[in-house]
C-alpha cells in the first residue's frame, strides 16, 4: 500500500507545554483514518503540524510525499483541510469565497462545480449571503466544500459533523466514506468515538500529546470490542499511570 | 454591575499582554513616560524657536488626534464592533448569555476603552511631565492643568468620533450633513472673524486659562457627545442577512495586472463592504489630517517658507502609512491556513492594496498644495509624502508582519519604529526645509523600503502564522 502520510517523533511544545509528544504515524492511501482524543489531547496540534500551519519543535513529517516543514504552502495547495474554528472571510458572500478558493487553488470551472455542492449541501439559497451573516451550520458547509471542491488525494478534517444537524451528518458520513473508495484518503480529528468506529478504517488515540495506540477498527471487531469502551479503558488507564 | 467594566479592562490588558508578553506591554507606558519626562529638560531649548503656547497647542493636537485615532480604529459602527471581535467570545458580546442590555456593555466598553487609554497613552505622558517640573521650574498646578487638559483633549477626539460614528451607524447621510454643518459652522467662524477656530477648542482655552466656565464647559460638550452616542447605538439585529450580487469574480478581472489579483480583490471588497473605505478614510485619516492641518497652520510663522507644506505632507505620510492597519485587521491568517498561501505572500497582497489606497494622500497633499496657493511645489509635495508613506509601511511591514493593530503596542517595535522613522522624517524635512525642490530626492527611500519588505517577508515567514 502507498503511504500518503507519515509522521515521525513529531513534538510540539507552546513554553512549557508539550502540546505532542514523539508521535509516530502513517496513514495509508484510501484510509479514512480517525486521530481520537478528549479535548487538549493535542488532535488540532497534530493536524496543524501536518498542514503545516505549526512547525513541529522536534520530529519531522510528509504529507503525500512533501515535507512539511520545508515546504508547508505545497502541502496546503495538493491536500484540502477544514480546520476546527476557523470561519470563511467574513465580506465575501458563499459564492465568492468559492471562487476566491478557486483563484487562489487554480481549479477550473468555478461555478458548475459550486452549483454542485450548494446543491448537494442544500444552502444554494445564501450562495449571495455574505459569510459573517452565515449560521454556524452553514458555514461549516462551506468548510467543507471548499476542502473537497478540488478533489483532493488526501483531506484533513478537524472535527467533520460537530456543526452539523443528524439529517447532514448522515449525508456528510455517506460522501466520506464513498470519497475514500475512489482511492483518495481522509484524516479526520473527532472525540466522538460512535462516529469513528461507524466511519474510519484506521484509528489512533491521543491523550496528553502522546499516542497511545493505532491500529485498524476491524482489529476491535474481531476482538468483539468496541472502539468507545476500548478508547475509555485505554485513556481511563493511562490517567491513572 | 462594575464586575463588567473591571472584567473588561483585564480582558483588554490580557489581549494586549499576551500577544507579546506582559513585560514588553508593561514596559509601553513606561517609555511613554521617560519620553515626556527626558523632553521636559528640552523645553527650554525648544523654546528658543517656538513659543510656549505653540508647544502647548502642538501638544494638545496630538492628544486630540490619539483620541481620534482610537476612537476611530475601535468603534466604527456595528462592523468594527464585528470585525474588532470577530468569532473571538469576549465581553463585549457578553449580552448573549448574560442579562445585560447591548447599551449597557457598549457604555461600559466605551468607559473602560476611555480609561484604558487613558493609563495607556495620557497618564505617563502627563506623570512625566510633572515629574519633571521641579527641575524645569514649571509650577506644578501648570503641570496637573496640562494632564487635565490632556485628557479632555483625548477624550474630545474619542468622544467626538464615537458620536460621529453612532452617527454613521445610523444613517450615513445624516453622518455627511453633520459633518457639512460643522464644516461650514467652523469656516464661517473663521471667514467671519478672521480668527482660526482652534484657539476656542475648550481644552486649549482651559490651559490658557483655567476657569470653572471653561472646565465645565468642556465636561458638558464631552458628556454630550458621549451620552448623544449612547443614545443612537444601534446594536445590529441578530439574524440579519447581507447579500450581495457576484463582485469577487468582476473584480479579479480587473486587477488581473495586480500581483495576487485574488488577495487584492478580497481585500477590496473586506474594505468597501464593511464601510471601512469611508468610515476609515474620514476618521481615521481626513479628520486626523484636518485638524493636524489647522494647528499646523499657527505655526506657519515658525517655518521656513513653503515650509508648512512639507511639514503637512511628510505628516499625511506618516498618517497613510497607518492605512496598511485598514488591510490587515479584517481577519488573522487563520482563514488563509486551509489554503496554499504563503505569509509573505498576505504581506504582498496587504501591500498592493496598501499602494492602491495611497491615491488617497495623494489627492489629499495635492488638495493642500493647490488649497494653498503652492501648486508649484506640488510634485515635491507628493513625492516626499508618499515616500514617507511607503517607508513607513515597509517598516511597519518588517517589525509587525500581519499584525500591526497589535504589535504596536510592543514597546520594543514600537521604539524601532520611531527610531528609523524619526531619522527618516528628520532628514527629510530638514531637506525640503532647505530648498523644496530638494523634497524630490524622498525617492531614494524605495530602497530602504523595497530591503524592508524583502526583509519582512522572509522574517515573517520564518516564523509559526498562528496567532492574531
Amino acid at each position: 500500500m502507498t503511504v500518503v502520510l507519515e509522521a515521525k517523533n513529531l513534538t510540539k511544545k507552546y513554553g512549557d507545554v508539550i502540546a505532542v509528544d514523539n508521535v509516530s504515524l502513517v496513514v495509508e492511501r484510501g484510509a479514512l483514518f480517525g486521530l481520537l482524543g478528549p479535548n487538549g489531547s493535542g488532535k488540532t496540534t497534530m493536524i496543524k503540524m501536518l498542514t503545516g500551519q505549526t512547525r513541529p519543535t522536534t520530529g519531522s513529517a510528509t504529507v503525500l510525499g512533501i515535507d512539511v516543514t520545508k515546504d508547508p504552502v505545497g502541502v496546503r495547495g495538493q491536500v484540502g483541510i477544514i480546520p476546527e474554528q476557523e470561519t470563511p472571510p467574513s465580506f465575501l458572500t458563499a459564492m465568492e469565497y468559492l471562487e476566491f478558493v478557486a483563484a487562489v487553488r487554480k481549479i477550473p470551472d468555478i461555478e458548475t462545480k459550486a452549483d454542485w455542492w450548494f446543491d448537494f449541501l442544500d444552502f444554494a439559497d445564501k450562495k449571495n449571503v455574505l459569510c459573517k451573516d452565515l449560521s454556524r451550520g452553514t458555514r461549516q458547509k462551506l468548510m467543507f466544500t471548499q476542502a473537497f471542491i478540488h478533489e483532493p488525494a488526501l483531506a484533513l478534517i478537524d472535527e467533520p459533523l460537530i456543526n452539523f444537524d443528524p439529517i447532514m451528518q448522515d449525508l456528510v458520513k455517506d460522501y466520506l466514506a464513498g470519497y475514500v473508495k475512489t482511492g483518495k484518503t481522509i484524516f479526520i480529528s473527532t472525540h466522538i468515538l460512535e462516529v469513528a468506529e461507524e466511519i474510519c478504517s484506521g484509528f489512533a488515540i491521543l491523550h496528553k500529546g502522546i499516542l497511545l495506540h493505532t491500529g485498524p477498527v476491524a482489529e476491535l471487531s474481531s476482538r468483539n470490542e468496541h472502539l468507545p469502551s476500548f478508547f475509555l479503558s485505554l485513556v481511563r488507564k493511562d490517567r491513572h499511570v | 454591575m462594575f464586575e463588567l467594566f473591571t472584567n473588561m479592562v483585564k480582558e483588554e490588558w490580557r489581549v494586549h499582554s499576551t500577544m507579546f508578553g506582559s513585560l514588553s506591554f508593561a514596559l509601553f507606558p513606561v517609555m511613554i513616560f521617560g519620553i515626556a519626562f527626558m523632553g521636559s529638560f528640552l523645553l527650554p531649548l525648544m523654546r528658543t524657536t517656538l513659543p510656549a503656547g505653540n508647544l502647548t497647542l502642538i501638544v494638545h493636537a496630538n492628544y486630540l488626534m490619539l483620541g481620534i485615532m482610537v476612537g476611530g480604529f475601535g468603534l466604527l459602527g456595528n462592523e468594527v464592533m464585528n470585525r474588532r471581535f470577530g468569532q473571538a467570545s469576549l465581553l463585549a458580546y457578553s449580552a448573549r448569555s448574560l442579562p445585560l442590555s447591548e447599551k449597557f456593555i457598549f457604555s461600559n466598553f466605551v468607559i473602560k476603552d476611555t480609561v484604558y487609554y487613558f493609563f495607556l497613552w495620557v497618564l505617563p505622558f502627563g506623570f512625566g511631565y510633572i515629574l519633571a517640573s521641579p527641575f524645569t521650574g514649571v509650577p506644578l498646578a501648570g503641570a496637573l492643568l496640562l494632564l487635565l487638559t490632556l485628557t479632555f483633549s483625548f477624550l474630545f477626539g474619542l468622544c467626538g468620533v464615537f458620536f460621529l460614528s453612532a452617527v454613521y451607524a445610523r444613517s450615513r447621510p445624516v453622518l455627511w450633513l453633520v459633518l457639512l454643518a460643522i464644516g461650514v459652522g467652523v469656516g464661517g467662524f473663521a471667514a467671519i472673524t478672521g480668527m482660526n477656530p482652534v484657539l476656542f477648542f475648550p481644552p486649549l482655552l482651559l490651559n490658557s486659562a483655567f476657569t470653572w466656565a471653561n472646565f465645565l464647559i468642556s465636561c458638558a460638550v464631552l458628556a454630550l457627545l458621549f451620552g448623544v452616542a449612547i443614545v443612537l447605538f444601534n446594536p445590529e439585529s441578530v439574524g440579519s442577512e447581507k447579500m450581495y450580487k457576484d463582485s469577487f469574480a468582476p473584480l479579479m478581472r480587473r486587477f488581473s495586472s495586480l500581483p495576487n489579483p485574488p488577495l487584492s480583490a478580497k481585500d477590496t471588497l473586506d474594505l468597501y463592504r464593511s464601510g471601512s473605505l469611508v468610515g476609515q478614510t474620514i476618521f481615521s485619516f481626513l479628520l486626523p489630517l484636518v485638524v493636524i492641518w489647522f494647528f499646523l497652520s499657527l505655526l506657519g510663522p515658525f517655518f521656513p517658507p513653503h515650509g508648512l507644506l512639507f511639514i503637512v505632507a511628510v505628516t499625511t505620510g506618516v498618517i497613510a502609512s497607518t492605512m496598511y492597519t485598514w488591510v490587515t485587521m479584517f481577519d488573522t491568517f487563520g482563514p488563509y491556513a486551509c489554503l496554499p498561501v504563503a505569509v509573505s505572500t498576505l504581506i504582498a497582497s496587504k501591500l498592493t492594496t496598501f499602494a492602491v489606497l495611497q491615491t488617497i494622500p495623494t489627492i489629499f497633499i495635492a488638495a493642500v498644495a493647490l488649497l494653498s496657493g503652492e501648486a508649484a511645489y506640488l510634485v515635491p509635495a507628493v513625492v516626499l509624502g508618499i515616500s514617507v508613506s511607503f517607508y513607513a509601511v515597509s517598516v511597519m511591514a518588517w517589525l509587525c508582519g500581519l499584525s500591526p493593530n497589535v504589535l504596536v503596542y510592543d514597546v520594543k517595535v514600537l521604539f524601532v519604529y520611531l527610531i528609523l522613522v524619526g531619522i527618516v522624517l528628520t532628514i527629510f524635512t530638514s531637506v525640503a526645509f532647505a530648498n523644496p525642490y530638494f523634497a524630490l530626492s524622498a525617492v531614494i527611500l524605495a530602497i530602504p523600503t523595497w530591503l524592508l519588505v524583502w526583509k519582512a517577508k522572509v522574517r515573517w515567514d520564518a516564523v509559526d502564522p498562528e496567532g492574531f
